[in-house]
C-alpha cells in the first residue's frame, strides 16, 4: 500500500496531538499534555480511489525549550501546519516555520490548520488575515479537535494534495 | 556468571537495549533482549538471528539515516536522537531514546527506554510552558480590561459634554438668584465627576491610558527634540553595550521651537518603545539615527536603523497592531508599537514605518505643533482653531484645565443670521446644537440622518450644514459624497461642516475624500463651533472648489488686507498698486471667461480662468480662486457644461471682491489725504 510521511508541524499547545488522536482515535482530551520529541502514528486514508497509509508525525511544539530538527522531516510527503486560532503569535510562528522548511527542503505539499476554532469568544484571526493567508497561497481550514471540525477534512485535503503532485 | 553477563544483565535493566549493526539494514542484539522491546516490537523478534529495525519502527527508520552517516564518519562521540514514542501492542506509550556509537570498531545502536525518567523531564516541560501559556493568557487579560476601562470611561463621559452643554445654556438665562446657585453647583458638581473619571484612569489604565489629546499652550507643551535628547541620552549606554551608534540626527538644532501637543513622558516613551524595537533589529557595528523633521502644521520625528527592514508581509496596520510581535527576535507582550499608534492618534498625529532605500527601517510619528494663540476663553483648547484637536478621548480636561463657567449674555449675537441645516442623529446633541446655534441667532432645522438632510436640502437653501459623520442609514460621509454628487450638475457648492470623534489622519482624508469644507471635534465647545461656522458663513452656495483637498478643517474669515500685507511684505505702497491694477484689469479677464463659456471654448476657457485665478489669488478671496480654478478646471477637461453656473458664482464673488478692495482704496486714500505733509518729508 501507498504510504506517505506526514509532519504535523507549529507551537506547542496548538492542537497537534489532539488533532492526530482525533483523526486517529476519535477521541479528545481536555486535559494537556505536552508532546517532547516525536510520536509516530498511522492511519489508512482513502482518496482519488486509493488507499494512502499516512504515517502521522506529530512533532513537539517550538519554543524555547525545543526547536524542531529539519532531519525529523526527511522523507516527508507533506505537512499540516497547524495554529491556535485563538494565540495570533502561534500563526506567525508557524508561517516562519513554514518559510525555513521550504527554504531548506523545497515546497512540499500543506495544508494550514488553525485549530480550536469551537473558541469562538477568543478566536484572534481576523478575517482579512485569513483571506491574505489565501491569498498568499495557503489553504487555511479553521479546526476543532474538540468537536471534530474538519478534521477528517484537512487531512483528506492534504493527501489528495500529495498524492496530486 | 561472567562479568559481560552481568553487565548485559544490568544495562537491561536499565531499560538499553544493545544492537551491532551487521550492514544491509540487518542488526544483531547483543546480550539479552530486554522485555519492553518485545512488547514493542514483538516477541518473535527476540528469537530472530537478525532483526530489520527500521522495518519495526518508521522513527528508527528515519534515525539510521543519521547513524550510519556517523557510522562511516570519522567522527569521534556519538549520534544521538531526540526521544520519540512508541506505542506497544497494548497502545501504552513507551518513551525512547538512541545513540549511534562505535565501539572495538562495531557499529552500535543504543536504545533506551526512559519509562522511568519519562515522566518527570514531561513535568518540567508542561510546568514550564504551563506557565508561558498563562502568562499570554494574563497580558491577554490586563489588556482586555484596559480597553473595557477605556470603553467604561468613554461612555461615563459622553453624557458629561451634554450636561456641561446644558449647564452653559441655563448659565446664560438671567435666572433668579436661587436657580443661578443651583445651575453653578451643576456645573462645579459635572466637573468634579469628569475629575474622578480622570482619576480613574490614571489610577488604573497604567501606561495605556492615553490622556485626551490637551493641545496645551506652546508656554506649557512639551518640547520633542528635547524628550528626544533625553532619550538618546538614556538609552545610549544599552546600545553601547549591544555595540549600535546611537545618535541624534546631526542635522537637528535643538535650539528652535520644537513644542508640540501631548506631553513628556508619553513622548519620551515613544521615542524610547521605538528605539528598543531598532536596538532588537539593528545589528552590531551599525547605527541608529533619531531626528526631526519641520512640516510647518506638525513635526515628525523619526528613528531610522540600519537592520534587515521591515518583513515583506509587514504592514503598517499588523506592525503597530495590538500584541503585534516580530517573528525573528520579537519583543515582550507586543504593546510597544501598539502604545506608540494610540498616543500618537489620540493627539490627533499619525504614525507609520517603511524601508529606508538604502536599507534598514524608518519609523516616524507625527505629531501637531503646539498652538501658539492663547486659548479661546470658554473654548475646548482642545478644538482650538488653528488645528482642531482629538477630543475623542475618553475623558474631558480635569477641573483645572476648565474653562469658568459661562457668565450670563457670554456669547453674543452672530454678526448675520445663517440658515444652518443640523444632521445629528442623537437626540441630546440634536437638541443642544440646535439650542446653542438658536442662542447665538442662527436659523436651525435639524434632522436626523443623511437622508433627511439631504431631502432638506432639496427643499430650501442654506447656508452651512453641521453633518454628523457616524448616523445609522446614510452616515455624514455618504451624504456628503452624494450631495457633491448631486452639485456637479449645478456647479455650486454647499458649505459641509463635518462633526466628528475622529482625528486621524486615515479619518481626516476620508472627509476630504468625500468633500467636506471643514470639522468639529466632539466634544464641541461652543465658541469653536460658531467660528468654524461662521467663518464659512459667506454664502452657503459656492462655487464648487475644485480639488477635494481644497477643504480645511478650520478655516478663519478671509481678511483681504491683512492677506495682502501678508503677500507684500507689508509694503502699502504696493499693495495699493496692485489692487489699482486688479480691478483696472479685472472686468477685461471677467469679460475673456464670459466669451470663453458663451462660445463653449474649453481652450479659452482654461486660458482666461487660469489668469483670473492667478490675479485674485494675490487677495486670498477663496471663493473667486475656487470658481475660477473650477472653469479652469472645466476647460482643461474639455467640458464646459455647467459652466454658466460656475460664472455666476464667479461673478457675484468677484463682486463681493471689488467692494472690499474698493473699500480698501478708500481707506488708503483717505489716509493720505490726512497726512500730507508726512508725505512730503
Amino acid at each position: 500500500m501507498l504510504q506517505k510521511k506526514v509532519c504535523m508541524l507549529g507551537s506547542f499547545s496548538v492542537g497537534k496531538t489532539s488533532l492526530v488522536r482525533r483523526f486517529v482515535e476519535s477521541i479528545f482530551s481536555e486535559q494537556y499534555h505536552t508532546t517532547i520529541g516525536v510520536k509516530v502514528d498511522k492511519k489508512v486514508a482513502r482518496a482519488e480511489g486509493q488507499d494512502v497509509t499516512l504515517v502521522l508525525w506529530d512533532i513537539h511544539g517550538e519554543d524555547a525549550f525545543q526547536k524542531v530538527q529539519i532531519s525529523y522531516l526527511r522523507g516527508m510527503s507533506g505537512y499540516l501546519l497547524v495554529a491556535d486560532g485563538t494565540r495570533r503569535q502561534t500563526l506567525e510562528d508557524a508561517l516562519a516555520l513554514s518559510t525555513r522548511i521550504t527554504e531548506t527542503m523545497g515546497k512540499i505539499p500543506a495544508v494550514l490548520v488553525l485549530n480550536k476554532c469551537d473558541l469562538t469568544a477568543q478566536w484572534e484571526i481576523e478575517p482579512d488575515r485569513e483571506a491574505r493567508l489565501a491569498a498568499d497561497g495557503w489553504k487555511a481550514f479553521r479546526s476543532s479537535a474538540k468537536t471534530g471540525e474538519s478534521v477528517e477534512q484537512v487531512f483528506s485535503q492534504l493527501t489528495l494534495a500529495m498524492l496530486r503532485k | 556468571m561472567a562479568a559481560n553477563s552481568i553487565f548485559e544483565s544490568y544495562l537491561a535493566d536499565q531499560g538499553y537495549a544493545l544492537f551491532e549493526y551487521l550492514g544491509g539494514g540487518e542488526f544483531r542484539a547483543l546480550g539479552s533482549y530486554p522485555d519492553w522491546c518485545k512488547t514493542v516490537w514483538g516477541a518473535e523478534n527476540a528469537r530472530q538471528k537478525t532483526l530489520r529495525l527500521a522495518e519495526l519502527s518508521p522513527f528508527l527508520e528515519n534515525f539510521l539515516v543519521d547513524a550510519e552517516g556517523f557510522w562511516n564518519s570519522k567522527r569521534k562521540g556519538a549520534a544521538n536522537s531526540p526521544v520519540w514514542i512508541e506505542h506497544d501492542f497494548a497502545n501504552h506509550e513507551t518513551p525512547l531514546e538512541a545513540w549511534a556509537v562505535r565501539l572495538e570498531g562495531k557499529k552500535i545502536l543504543i536504545v533506551r527506554n526512559l519509562s522511568s525518567s519519562y515522566a518527570e523531564r514531561q513535568q518540567l516541560f508542561q510546568t514550564a510552558r504551563d506557565s508561558l501559556l498563562e502568562h499570554e493568557q494574563l497580558l491577554h487579560e490586563i489588556q482586555k480590561k484596559e480597553i473595557l476601562l477605556h470603553c467604561i470611561i468613554h461612555d461615563l463621559s459622553q453624557p458629561l459634554n451634554a450636561m456641561r452643554g446644558c449647564f452653559n445654556l441655563l448659565s446664560m438665562e438671567k435666572l433668579p438668584g436661587g436657580q443661578q446657585r443651583m445651575i453653578e453647583t451643576g456645573q462645579r458638581e459635572s466637573q468634579r465627576q469628569e475629575q474622578m473619571i480622570r482619576g480613574i484612569l490614571e489610577a488604573f489604565s497604567g501606561e495605556l491610558a492615553v490622556q485626551q489629546g490637551s493641545a496645551g499652550t506652546a508656554a506649557e507643551a512639551p518640547d520633542l527634540a528635547a524628550c528626544a535628547q533625553r532619550v538618546v541620552e538614556q538609552f545610549a549606554p544599552a546600545f553601547v553595550e549591544k555595540g549600535i551608534r546611537l545618535r541624534l540626527d546631526p542635522r537637528l538644532d535643538v535650539a528652535r521651537d520644537w513644542k508640540v501637543v501631548g506631553d513628556a513622558p508619553r513622548l519620551e516613551r515613544i521615542f524610547g518603545n521605538l528605539l528598543e524595537n531598532a536596538m532588537r533589529y539593528t545589528p552590531k557595528g551599525s547605527a541608529v539615527t533619531v531626528g526631526i523633521e519641520d512640516k510647518v502644521h506638525c513635526l515628525l520625528a523619526f528613528v531610522d536603523d540600519e537592520g534587515p527592514g521591515l518583513p515583506k508581509d509587514a504592514s503598517s496596520d499588523r506592525l503597530f497592531a495590538l500584541f503585534a510581535k516580530g517573528k525573528d527576535r520579537p519583543g515582550k507582550a507586543g504593546l510597544g508599537l501598539y502604545f506608540c499608534k494610540i498616543t500618537v492618534e489620540r493627539w490627533g498625529g499619525s504614525i507609520g514605518a517603511e524601508n529606508r532605500p538604502g536599507g534598514g527601517s524608518h519609523f516616524w510619528f507625527k505629531i501637531p505643533r503646539a498652538m501658539k494663540t492663547t486659548p479661546i476663553r470658554g473654548a475646548d483648547k482642545r478644538s482650538a482653531p488653528q488645528k482642531p484637536s482629538p477630543s475623542a478621548a475618553p475623558v474631558a480636561p480635569s477641573v483645572k484645565d476648565q474653562p469658568a463657567p459661562l457668565a450670563p449674555g457670554h456669547l453674543g449675537k452672530a454678526p448675520r443670521r445663517l440658515q444652518i441645516l443640523v444632521a445629528e442623529d442623537t437626540d441630546v446633541n440634536r437638541e443642544l446644537v440646535t439650542e446653542l446655534l438658536q442662542k447665538r441667532g442662527h436659523s436651525v432645522f435639524a434632522v436626523e440622518d443623511g437622508h433627511a438632510a439631504i431631502a432638506a436640502l432639496s427643499k430650501k437653501r442654506f447656508d452651512v450644514v453641521l453633518m454628523d459623520e457616524q448616523m445609522p442609514g446614510m452616515d455624514g460621509l455618504e451624504a456628503t459624497r452624494n450631495i457633491r454628487r448631486m452639485e456637479r450638475a449645478s456647479g455650486n457648492h454647499q458649505i459641509i461642516i463635518g462633526v466628528t470623534g475622529n482625528v486621524s489622519e486615515e479619518d481626516e482624508k476620508h472627509r476630504i475624500e468625500a468633500g467636506m469644507d471643514g470639522y468639529v471635534t466632539k466634544p464641541f465647545d461652543m465658541q469653536v463651533l460658531f467660528q468654524i461656522i461662521e467663518s464659512h458663513s459667506h454664502g452657503g452656495q459656492q462655487a464648487a472648489p475644485a480639488k477635494a483637498d481644497s477643504a480645511v478643517s478650520v478655516a478663519p474669515p478671509v481678511d483681504v488686507a491683512a492677506h495682502l500685507a501678508r503677500s507684500t511684505g507689508g509694503n502699502e505702497k504696493l499693495a495699493q498698486s496692485l489692487v489699482k491694477s486688479f480691478l483696472a484689469d479685472a472686468p477685461k479677464k471677467i469679460s475673456d471667461i464670459r466669451r470663453a463659456v458663451a462660445q463653449k471654448d474649453p481652450a479659452k476657457l482654461a486660458t482666461a480662468a487660469h489668469a483670473f485665478k492667478g490675479a485674485a489669488a494675490i487677495f486670498g478671496a477663496p471663493q473667486v480662486v475656487a470658481a475660477a480654478r473650477n472653469l479652469e478646471a472645466m476647460g482643461k477637461a474639455g467640458n464646459p457644461d455647467g459652466a454658466e453656473k460656475v460664472f455666476q458664482t464667479l461673478e457675484t464673488e468677484f463682486a463681493r471682491l471689488k467692494t472690499e478692495l474698493l473699500a480698501l482704496r478708500r481707506k488708503a486714500d483717505a489716509g493720505a489725504a490726512a497726512s500730507p505733509r508726512k508725505r512730503k518729508k
